[in-house]
């Protein structure tokens, strides 16, 4: 989770949020999640599901924005 | 009741005293009707902003709030911004929003999420490895990050 805090801090591109998911089921379930920690990328674009290093965070998100 | 056991409360403020740094703001948006976490999130963020004083909380209501929610992109609650706090010379603060957000009470595994937020921002620095650093710092298009928890 905090990986995801670490990113906005360093770009102002970035937002991230914790979502607490049975609070908000609603959202959860708009995103399909399953398993948690689930990261998704631009409301779908991407999703990585389990804690995960930097590396693999940034390849979901160059996949997500097609670079 | 106090949410933290005095325990807890001290070891949190050891942490506090040996890793926190500059001030840090944090924006806390509840409801009075239909939210069953929001009095204990208030509570858990009025009590672990009271162990350290670079730790600053402003409470607000979603509802006699909306424009300062609108502003900040909050649209349900409970929800917390975790922002810098930049105090000026002459003694005036402004936030310094960096798109850190926490929707739900931080409890369970997720408070040590939030402690660790609060350590990070008020160290201006991500931590993050270089390689990292420069793919963000190349970035051309917004993204928007939500990782979903569950408290246990």
């Amino acid at each position: 989770m905090v990986l995801a805090h670490r990113m906005a801090l360093e770009s102002p591109l970035v937002t991230a949020e914790m979502v607490e998911a049975s609070e908000f089921p609603a959202v959860a379930a708009r995103h399909h999640v399953s398993g948690v920690p689930q990261t998704t990328i631009n409301d779908g674009a991407g999703t990585l599901v389990g804690s995960a290093p930097e590396s693999y965070l940034i390849a979901e998100i160059k996949k997500a924005l097609k670079q | 009741m106090p949410l933290l056991s005095d325990k807890i409360a001290s070891q949190v403020r050891d942490v506090f005293n040996a890793n926190l740094q500059q001030p840090v703001e944090l924006l806390y948006f509840g409801r009075q009707q239909d939210c069953d976490y929001c009095d204990d999130n208030r509570q858990l963020l009025e009590e672990v902003t009271a162990l350290h004083p670079t730790l600053h909380l402003i409470t607000y209501d979603l509802d006699a709030n909306a424009d300062v929610a609108r502003q900040y992109g909050i649209a349900d609650a409970p929800a917390t911004v975790i922002a810098a706090r930049d105090e000026a010379q002459d003694g005036t603060a402004s936030v310094h929003d960096y798109g850190i957000r926490l929707l739900g009470i931080p409890s369970g595994h997720e408070f040590g999420t939030l402690i660790q937020d609060l350590i990070v921002v008020s160290g201006r620095d991500s931590g993050l490895e270089p390689a990292t650093r420069a793919f963000l710092s190349n970035l051309q298009k917004p993204i928007h990050l939500q990782v979903f928890v569950t408290p246990t």
